[in-house]
């Protein structure tokens, strides 16, 4: 099952950039990082996932004492939880960004910005 | 000592605080900001002083009560405090300087800005690799924001390209996060396991995690998006961007190096090596300058990255090479952005207007020889570590693509400094904001105080505590004098140094000291003309006779190289001075680094790495006769034969001796060659002949002698120019003299040495002579000249006798020296290259006919009839010349006697008796004093014999047709001048043709080419630069796995 997630993760991550890198407009490229974004998670949640574990909640279900034998590696999906944020933060960026090209040059063209080169 | 989590603490506080602010409340913004990167600096700073000064020790920081890996952790130590101390205080300097920027953007910019400074120190900081993820995420997000700052418009577009990457970098990162996690259980840096590199699952993971912040170190060739921030950001916010989120990267791909084993520092150092040449390559094509730094700057970090590579070998020095490095780096390229944040242009040549300013020019001058390595900074003691240290592991590849980076990169920072200091000024300087200069100079201050404490850190000494320099840099503050004042401190100076050090050397280094600082200080009377502060002289030259003094005290090869790159610089900055210098300064600045370098790679060679190396013990390696032996020979003969200007190393010479100023001609042609002796002497003293692949090193030495005696002399026939003509003939003399070294016997060194003494005191005198016939006529083309006996007597005197000296006519010296070394060559066995220097002889007589000749005979020129006689000053060393020469030509023995007793200790051999005033060889003897009674009476005779004939004579002016055939048409047409030669021309006219100067240029242009082509790659859209990363990831994974298996 995990295995199933992690490859959907990592299809997500090929689709994403793979729609980032050929479409040219500025919001299909968002879109396509927020893919591959996902695919990311996807992939970090994968690999904290062991079979037939629990959730890693410590109540009455799975005392202390047995907790490292009885539930899932909780660090993945903690970590998990700050690169969606992060993730977040960097697309309201993109996307401001893409406001300003476009406010601008009234285009969303990445190909229209190529003044600075070489 | 306050804990370091407080920088982090102070900077996230700082932040949120500005965001509480009201949005009016900008001032309050600012003094927030600037109370919270002043605390982080202070922090710091007191954290590396105490940690360098031992007081302190390195320490862990546990967050959330809770020991590593189950919370983060971080670490202070003296790299982390060093590297710190560098991203705060610039974070600090361009707050400051990009204040009004900030100001315009609203109060949350400054909020950003702190964010960003504590971002990239918590990279630095932290031990945790998911922490680090934060951060780099952070230092993004800040980036993003910042790049918004400036006023050009194309920066949203770089700035948009940039987050592209990141996201790339960001998945990257994730994913070997993740996995090495998987792999290792932990996600603390120091539980990482070394790994093999192979094609295994945390190898992957390894990988990745590596190359995600290689490619935040914008390696070559996926940077465009890295160089289009560079370009478009604001300069304040580009400062900030190289010092220190470059350092701060850096840092923590060195973090996650260490961690991964030394299986992985090849690639470190091959991805280092591709940045630092291919970025400097395309560096070379550009002509904007803030692109050009964006491309030093990622050049830089990849020769930081190949140090990385080399901590396997550096072992203890690795921080004080490394650092060295990136410390020098990050000031002088900051202050290079803060610098071009004050020039209103953006072409490179539009930094003309520098010039309103000379603390601005000096600082360009010194910004340009930290990011180089040049002593006496910083990066100076860590280069020549690295060298050693390359060549004790025997990565001699490596050093050799170092060095050949450094040297294109020294080809376009030396090319945009003669274009400040010599394009016209395209606008009216607008002043510059005094916050903006206040920055640039502490930035200064700042390089300067590096270069003193990595030289304190030096088991050589502190090349700033040398008293020469010493002397030397304090005309820096002496400036503001008038140039008399300097001038007599300077000739003060040099006499007392050489009084000071003479009782303690030997005759040949005394004739050396006396030649270079005793003679610099006589040539420097002719600068008692000059008027006006002549700012920027003195302290180029002093700096050329400190090395010059140092090199002569040079005991380690350590201090020789110092002592011969200080020489090089000071002297590039005083040839850059004359008016059309600029292109001949490039190729000599060029030509002489090339030659240091093949000088530091044959020192490290020598040495096997381990210092310090004695100059003697190079006399141990050749009797050893190691099979490195002749190399190093090769290496440092190329590199003194660079200096001498030796045929196929000269072409930078005649450019770069004409078009210097009056008083600086002789100081490079009668001074600054000899130092190239002088380095040959030593090292054919120790060395002696070395034997290549069964050739004999000192007799292609003999050849390259001859050829250059020849070559020289022929081209000199052929020059219009006076000055070139001098020049073209000093590559002859100096052809002479290494012959004579070559020779490698008795009478050879001592033609050698009398060539030292001649060449000094002729060429000196010829150049200031037609210094001052330039001075008047205002021209140096001989055609344009004629007739100027009458008008310029003390010069023509001066002409004659140097002319006579040079031509080695008796009764002068410059006939002692032909004595000798008709000795010389009738005792050696090999006959081409004799026959040769023997035809030079004939063939200098033709040119230094026709210097006199052209100049001071026949028809003077209309527009010169009211010339008057050169500047008193610059007669006055010209005379003390001419007495000289007729004194040293009669009594030759009072230097020559102690150096020939010197060097028959060298050989073991006696080759000429001394008796009296008479000196005698096996082929027979040679009495001056009687030589001159002779000629001196011939010449009583014949001149007694002229007046009497000539008492009939009759005066007539110059267009009185009486006693001619025919009326002159125009004065020009009786003198015949130009094109004086052309009968010769006819018949040697091929040998003129310029083959060097087309291998040469050959290669440059071709470099050019390439640069100006491979640079297209960068198409400036945002895509094509996130495919060249993903590439570049993918195929730096395949040659590393072709690489193992």
């Amino acid at each position: 099952m995990h295995l199933v997630a992690m490859a959907a993760g990592f299809a997500l991550i090929l689709l994403g950039l793979y729609g980032a890198l050929t479409h040219r407009n500025i919001l299909r490229m968002i879109v396509g990082f927020t893919l591959a974004n996902t695919g990311v998670h996807v992939v970090l949640v994968s690999v904290g996932y062991m079979p037939g574990r629990a959730a890693p909640i410590l109540d009455g279900a799975v005392p202390v004492g047995e907790a490292a034998a009885r539930i899932i590696d909780p660090v993945p999906q903690a970590l998990v939880l700050t690169a969606i944020v992060i993730g977040l933060g960097i697309t309201a960026l993109m996307l401001a960004y893409a406001y300003r090209l476009f406010r601008a040059r009234g285009s969303l063209d990445i190909a229209d910005y190529t003044e600075l080169k070489w | 000592m306050v804990s370091a989590i407080f920088i982090i603490a102070a900077g996230l506080g700082a932040g949120f605080l500005i965001g509480l602010l009201r949005e009016e409340q900008k001032g309050a913004a600012f003094a927030v900001a600037l109370a919270a990167l002043g605390f982080m600096a202070w922090v710091s700073v007191s954290w590396f002083i105490a940690l360098a000064s031992g007081t302190a020790q390195a320490h862990d920081i546990i967050t959330a009560g809770t020991q590593p890996p189950f919370a983060i952790n971080l670490r202070m130590g003296l790299a982390e405090a060093g590297l710190l101390s560098v991203i705060t205080l610039t974070g600090l300097a361009s707050l400051i300087y990009m204040a009004p920027a900030l100001h315009a953007l609203g109060r949350r910019a400054f909020a950003v800005l702190v964010i960003l400074v504590m971002a990239l120190s918590g990279l630095v900081l932290t031990r945790d690799i998911f922490n680090l993820f934060v951060f780099f995420e952070l230092i993004v997000i800040a980036t993003g924001g910042l790049v918004l700052l400036s006023d050009d418009k194309r920066a949203v577009a770089a700035g948009f390209k940039y987050l592209v990457v990141s996201q790339i970098v960001g998945i990257l990162l994730l994913i070997g996060i993740i996995f090495t996690y998987h792999a290792g259980g932990s996600l603390n840096i120091d539980d990482i396991a070394a790994q093999p590199m192979a094609f295994t699952g945390a190898g992957l993971a390894l990988f990745l995690l590596l190359i995600a912040l290689i490619v935040e170190l914008k390696p070559f060739p996926a940077n465009g998006w890295a160089l289009d921030i560079y370009e478009s950001a604001h300069p304040g916010f580009s400062a900030l961007f190289s010092a220190a989120s470059a350092t701060a990267a850096l840092y923590a791909a060195d973090k996650l190096f260490a961690a991964a084993g030394p299986d992985w520092l090849p690639l470190a150092t091959v991805l280092g090596l591709v940045s630092f040449l291919g970025a400097n390559l395309l560096g070379l094509a550009q002509r904007n300058d803030r692109r050009l730094l964006g491309y030093s700057s990622i050049g830089q970090i990849g020769l930081v990255l190949v140090v990385v590579g080399q901590r396997d070998i550096l072992g203890d020095a690795y921080l004080y090479v490394a650092g060295g490095i990136l410390f020098t780096h990050a000031v002088a390229k900051a202050g290079l952005y803060w610098i071009s944040g004050l020039v209103p242009g953006r072409d490179l040549a539009d930094w003309a207007v520098l010039r309103a300013n000379p603390v601005l020019l000096f600082a360009f001058a010194a910004f340009i020889a930290m990011l180089l390595g040049l002593p006496p900074f910083a990066g100076f003691y860590a280069k020549w570590d690295l060298a050693h240290a390359l060549t004790g592991a025997d990565r001699l590849p490596v050093l050799g693509l170092v060095l050949l980076g450094a040297l294109i990169e020294a080809g376009y920072l030396f090319r945009w400094f003669g274009f400040a200091l010599k394009r016209p000024n395209p606008v009216a300087f607008p002043g510059f904001s005094t916050t903006g200069f206040a920055v640039v100079l502490v930035a200064l201050a700042g390089g300067w105080g590096l270069g003193f404490a990595w030289g304190a850190g030096s088991v050589h000494g502190n090349l700033l505590l040398a008293a020469p320099l010493i002397f030397a840099l304090a005309f820096l503050l002496l400036e503001p004098l008038p140039a008399w004042a300097k001038n007599i401190l300077a000739i003060a100076g040099l006499l007392g140094w050489v009084a000071l050090r003479a009782p303690e050397y030997d005759p040949l280094h005394l004739v050396f000291a006396l030649v270079m600082l005793a003679g610099g200080a006589v040539i420097l009377l002719a600068s008692f003309t000059a008027k006006g502060e002549r700012l920027g002289f003195y302290p180029s030259a002093m700096v050329m006779y400190a090395g010059l003094a140092l090199l002569i005290d040079a005991q380690t090869s350590f201090q020789f190289f110092a002592a011969w790159e200080l020489l090089t610089i000071g002297s590039y900055f005083l040839i850059l001075r004359g008016r059309e210098s600029e292109p001949h300064a490039l190729s000599y600045i060029l030509f002489s680094l090339g030659g240091a370098f093949a000088i530091l790679a044959g020192f490290a060679l020598a040495s096997g790495g381990l210092q310090p190396f004695a100059l003697e013990n190079l006399a141990a390696i050749a009797e050893a006769g190691l099979p490195v032996a002749p190399w190093v020979f090769v290496l440092l003969a190329l590199g003194f034969l660079t200096k001498t200007a030796s045929v196929g190393f000269h072409i930078w010479l005649p450019g770069a001796h004409a078009e210097a100023e009056t008083d600086v001609s002789p100081m490079v042609s009668g001074i600054l060659l000899k130092a190239g002796l002088f380095g040959l002497w030593i090292l054919l003293m120790h060395m002696g002949a070395q034997r290549l692949w069964g050739v004999d090193l000192t007799y292609l030495l003999v050849w390259i002698g001859a050829l250059s005696a020849f070559l020289g002399a022929v081209l000199a026939i052929f020059q219009e120019d006076a000055k070139r003509l001098l020049a073209y003939s000093s590559i002859s003399q100096m052809g002479y003299a290494l012959f004579g070294l070559a020779l490698m016997n008795h009478l050879g060194w001592l033609l050698a040495l009398m060539f030292v003494i001649n060449h000094y005191v002729y060429k000196s005198m010829l150049f200031l002579a037609v210094g001052g016939v330039y001075h008047r006529t205002g021209t140096k083309l001989m055609y344009k000249m004629g007739g100027l006996i009458t008008l310029m007597p003390f010069t023509f005197v001066s002409v004659l006798v140097g002319i006579i000296a040079m031509s080695g006519v008796p009764p002068l010296s410059g006939f002692g020296g032909r004595w000798v070394f008709y000795n010389a060559i009738m005792s050696s066995e090999m006959r081409l290259p004799v026959v040769l220097i023997f035809m030079s002889g004939p063939i200098a007589f033709l040119y230094l006919f026709r210097l006199i000749h052209t100049i001071f005979l026949g028809q003077p020129k209309d527009e010169h009839r009211k010339l008057r006689e050169a500047p008193f000053w610059l007669l006055v060393p010209q005379m003390i010349f001419v007495a000289f020469l007729i004194g040293f030509a009669v009594l030759p023995g009072m230097v020559l006697r102690k150096v020939d007793a010197y060097i028959g200790g060298h050989f073991g051999d006696e080759a000429l008796a001394w008796s009296g005033r008479t000196i005698t060889s096996q082929f027979g003897y040679w009495n001056p004093v009687a030589i001159m009674l002779v000629i001196g009476a011939i010449f009583v005779i014949v001149l007694a014999l002229l007046l009497m004939m000539n008492r009939n004579a009759q005066k007539v002016k110059q267009f009185n047709i009486v006693f001619s055939a025919e009326r002159p048409f125009k004065p020009q047409t009786t003198h015949f001048a130009w094109n004086f030669f052309a009968p010769y021309r006819k018949a040697l006219g091929f040998l003129e043709a310029p083959h060097v100067t087309r291998f040469w240029g050959g290669i440059t242009d071709s470099l050019h080419a390439t640069a100006d082509f491979t640079r297209r790659i960068y198409t400036g859209n945002g895509q094509t630069y996130a495919a060249q990363v993903l590439v570049f990831v993918v195929a730096v994974y395949l040659v590393v796995l072709g690489g193992v298996s």
